[in-house]
C-alpha cells in the first residue's frame, strides 16, 4: 500500500455537451415510467385496525433480584410495495388471471415470472408476458403444523409446490379442498380464486385445489401417521383467540 | 496462492432463549476467553474486523456492528458487516480468509451474534421468512421449516428414507450437546429430561411440517461467537500449538426459491438434467467440491479424508441432505450410511460433536463461527477442556470440515481445517 504521489492531471474546462443523438434503446432494458398516478385506489380496503405509529414503548419489566430491565417496544411500518414491471402479474391476480413470462428465444416459461431469461448466454433476454392455464401438478408438498404469526389460525394446512401449465419452475401456495393427509406427489390441481372483493393483488388471491375428478387414494400407514400428527394441531388452534 | 490462512483462536458465548447479554458484551466475553487460550493475542493486534450478523429486525437496530465495534474500543480499525442468511457466519469467515490470503492483513477478528429472543418464536419465524422471496412463499404462510419440510418430504421418498432416519441426527446432536455446557439444549430442555433424547421422543414431538417435528428443527437463540483469522506467520509465532490451517474454502449459491431449481440452466449444464431439483443442495456440493479441490481431497475419498465435521443441521433432514451433497454417501448407500450411525461419536466421521444447531443453538450470525470454533477445538485438542468431558472429543483428528448454510440452500460455504 503506497501513498499516491501522482500529480492530478490538469483540469480542462468541460466541453459543452452536444445534444444527445437519439439512441436506439436496447430492447433488453426494462422501461421505467416517468411518473405513475394511481387512479383506482384501495388503500384502506383491508387495513383493519392497523395503525402506523413508529416507535411505541408499550411498557417495561424490572427484575429486582437480578437488576435487569426489559423494555416492551412496538414498532410498525406501512410499506409501499411497487410491483413495477411485475404489475401485470398483480393485475392478473386482481382479475382472476394467472400471468407468467416466457423467453422468446428459448421458450422457457416461468411462474412466478422472471423478467429476464435465466440462460447466461442469452445475456438478459427480456421475457414476454403469457397468460397461463390455471392448472398444474404437485411437485412436492408438506403439511404445516406450525407457521408465522399471521398464519397460525389456519393450521394445519398443506403447502404445495406446483408446476403450473408447463412452466420450468414451481410455485408454492396452499392446497385446499383436501384432508391434510391426502395429497399426493404429481396429483393434478387447479387454481381457485378468492372472491373478487377479497383479492389484494398478491399470491394469496388464489390457492390450489385438486383438479376436478381427482380422488384421494385409500388410507395407508403414512396417511394415518400424518392424521395422528395433525390431531393435536387441530386442538391447539381451537385454543387460539 | 502460497500464503496460508489460519484460525488461531476463538470462543462462543452460551446460546440460549432468552439470554441476558448485549451484543458488545457477548463479543467482549468471547475475546476474553480467546485470550485465555491465546495469551499473546491483544486487541491492538486486530487489523480488520469482519462482523457477522443476519437480521437487524431482531434488535430494531440498523448497523448494529457499529455499536459493537465502537464499544470494543476499535475506532480507526477498518470494519464491515457480512449478511448472508444462515451462511452469514461462514461468509464472514470466507471474507476474512480472502483478506488474509490477499496479503492485505495478518490478523482479522470475525465476530458474530444474533438476538432472536427479542421477539416471540412465531414472530421470529416470520422475520426469518422475510429472507425468502416475500412476494411468493412467505405470503403463502411459508416459514423456513415449511420450505425445508417440502424439500425433505421429496428427498425422503426418493432416497428410501424414513422419519426415523432423520430423527437419528436430531437425537445425535442433542445428546452430543449434553456434553457442552454452553449449549442451549443442555442449559434448557435437557434439565427437564436429564437423560438422552430418543427416536421416540422425536417421533412424538409436535408437528412442525411433515415430515419434520419439533425435535427435527433447530432452536432460535441469542448468542455470540468470535474467532481470529490470521496469517500462518502470526499463528506460528503467537498461537503455537493452538491453531489450524484453513486448507480449503468454498462458497457457492443457489436460487432463493426452492421451486426455481428444478431446471436451472446454471446447474443442469454443470451437474446434468434434473439436478438439484428440490431435493439436493447443489450449492453445498459445489462449495464442498471447491474446498476439497483446494485441500487436495478426492471427492470419493472425502469420507475417509475427514475426521470430524461441524455442519449446519438447521433440520435433521438437512443434515442428511448435506451428507449426500458432500459426497459422503450416495443414493444407493445413504440409508445404510445413516442407519449404521457413521456420523455418531465413535463412527468414522463424527458430525456435530459440539451439538450443532439443534443442540447448541442457532443465533444466526454467530452460528457458522461457533461451528468453526468447535472444529478448531477438536483439531487443537482443546475440546476436553471446553466440553464437560472427553465424550465428545475426537482424538487424533487431523482434518475437519466446517459447513455453513443459508436460505433454502441458497448460499453455502464449506471449509477444510487441518492441523499444521
Ligand atoms: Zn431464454
Amino acid at each position: 500500500m503506497s501513498k499516491k504521489t501522482q500529480k492530478a492531471p490538469e483540469k480542462k474546462p468541460a466541453p459543452r455537451p452536444e445534444p444527445a443523438p437519439k439512441k436506439a434503446v436496447d430492447p433488453r432494458m426494462h422501461p421505467i415510467p416517468l411518473k405513475v398516478e394511481y387512479d383506482d385506489k384501495h388503500t384502506n380496503d383491508f387495513r383493519g385496525d392497523v395503525k402506523e405509529v413508529g416507535f411505541h414503548f408499550a411498557g417495561y419489566e424490572w427484575s429486582s433480584k437480578e437488576q435487569q430491565l426489559l423494555i416492551d417496544l412496538h414498532y410498525d411500518q406501512l410499506y409501499y410495495w411497487k410491483l413495477a414491471e411485475l404489475s401485470k402479474m398483480g393485475r392478473g391476480f386482481l382479475d382472476g388471471e394467472l400471468w407468467g413470462t416466457q423467453c422468446p428465444r428459448c421458450g422457457d416459461k416461468f411462474f412466478p415470472p422472471r423478467v429476464n431469461c435465466w440462460r447466461l448466454d442469452e445475456e438478459l433476454q427480456r421475457t414476454d408476458w403469457v397468460r397461463l392455464e390455471p392448472q398444474g401438478h404437485v411437485h412436492t408438498f408438506t403439511i404445516a403444523g406450525w407457521s408465522g404469526k399471521s398464519s397460525l389460525k389456519r393450521l394445519p394446512f398443506v403447502l404445495a409446490y406446483v408446476v403450473v401449465d408447463g412452466c420450468k419452475t414451481a410455485i408454492a401456495n396452499e392446497l385446499r379442498g383436501v384432508k391434510p393427509w391426502d395429497p399426493e406427489f404429481k396429483m393434478p390441481v387447479k387454481v381457485v380464486w378468492a372472491p373478487k372483493e377479497e383479492r389484494r393483488g398478491v399470491i394469496t388471491d388464489f390457492h390450489f385445489e385438486p383438479a376436478d375428478g381427482w380422488k384421494p387414494g385409500p388410507m395407508n400407514p403414512e396417511k394415518e401417521r400424518i392424521k395422528e400428527l395433525c390431531a393435536p394441531v387441530y386442538e391447539w388452534v381451537k385454543t387460539l383467540k | 496462492m502460497s500464503r496460508r490462512v489460519c484460525l488461531a483462536g476463538g470462543a462462543a458465548t452460551p446460546f440460549d432463549y432468552p439470554m441476558h447479554l448485549e451484543p458488545e458484551s457477548m463479543i467482549a466475553n468471547c475475546i476474553v476467553e480467546t485470550q485465555h487460550d491465546i495469551p499473546d493475542f491483544h486487541l491492538r493486534n486486530l487489523q480488520f474486523m469482519v462482523y457477522s450478523h443476519f437480521s437487524v429486525h431482531f434488535g430494531k437496530q440498523l448497523a448494529p456492528e457499529w455499536i459493537v465495534h465502537d464499544h470494543l474500543g476499535l475506532v480507526g480499525v477498518p470494519h464491515f458487516r457480512i449478511e448472508n442468511g444462515g451462511n452469514t457466519g461462514g461468509s464472514a469467515l470466507y471474507a476474512a480468509f480472502l483478506a488474509v490470503k490477499s496479503g492485505m492483513f495478518d490478523v482479522i477478528g470475525v465476530a458474530g451474534w444474533e438476538t432472536m429472543d427479542n421477539v416471540s418464536q412465531s414472530q421470529g419465524s416470520e422475520f426469518i421468512a422475510l429472507a425468502s422471496d416475500t412476494r411468493y412463499e412467505a405470503l403463502a404462510g411459508g416459514i423456513y421449516p415449511i420450505y425445508y419440510a417440502a424439500m425433505a418430504h421429496k428427498f425422503m421418498k426418493e432416497n428410501g428414507l424414513t422419519e426415523e432416519d432423520f430423527a437419528l441426527a436430531a437425537v445425535k446432536n442433542r445428546n452430543n450437546a449434553v456434553d457442552n455446557e454452553k449449549s442451549q439444549w443442555y442449559r434448557g430442555e435437557y434439565q427437564q429430561y436429564k437423560r438422552d433424547l430418543t427416536i421416540d421422543d422425536v417421533m412424538k414431538s409436535r408437528l412442525m411440517s411433515y415430515p419434520l417435528k419439533r425435535y427435527d428443527c433447530c432452536l432460535m437463540s441469542r448468542g455470540g461467537a468470535f474467532c481470529l483469522i490470521t496469517s500462518e506467520e502470526w499463528a506460528k509465532k503467537h498461537a503455537d500449538g493452538r491453531y489450524v490451517v484453513i486448507d480449503g474454502a468454498g462458497l457457492s449459491s443457489c436460487t432463493i426459491r426452492a421451486g426455481d431449481r428444478l431446471n436451472f440452466p446454471g446447474w443442469t449444464e454443470m451437474y446434468g438434467e434434473g439436478y438439484p431439483d428440490m431435493t439436493e443442495f447443489a450449492a453445498c456440493r459445489k462449495s464442498g467440491e471447491d474446498a476439497y479441490d483446494m485441500a487436495g481431497i478426492e471427492y470419493d475419498k472425502a469420507l475417509k479424508s475427514i475426521d470430524v465435521a461441524e455442519i449446519h443441521d438447521a433440520f435433521s433432514s438437512s443434515e442428511v441432505q448435506i451428507y449426500k451433497a458432500l459426497h459422503w454417501c450416495n443414493k444407493d448407500n445413504i440409508r445404510e450410511f445413516v442407519r449404521e450411525k457413521r456420523t455418531f461419536m465413535g463412527g468414522d466421521l463424527p458430525v456435530n460433536p459440539g451439538g450443532g444447531l439443534m443442540g447448541y443453538g442457532h443465533p444466526v450470525g454467530a452460528t457458522g463461527i461457533m461451528s468453526a470454533v468447535e472444529c478448531y477445538y477438536q483439531l487443537t485438542d482443546l475440546t476436553p477442556k471446553k466440553h464437560r468431558s472427553s465424550k465428545t472429543y475426537v482424538k487424533n483428528a487431523n482434518t475437519g470440515l466446517v459447513n455453513s448454510h443459508a436460505g433454502t440452500g441458497t448460499s453455502i460455504s464449506n471449509f477444510i481445517f487441518r492441523r499444521p
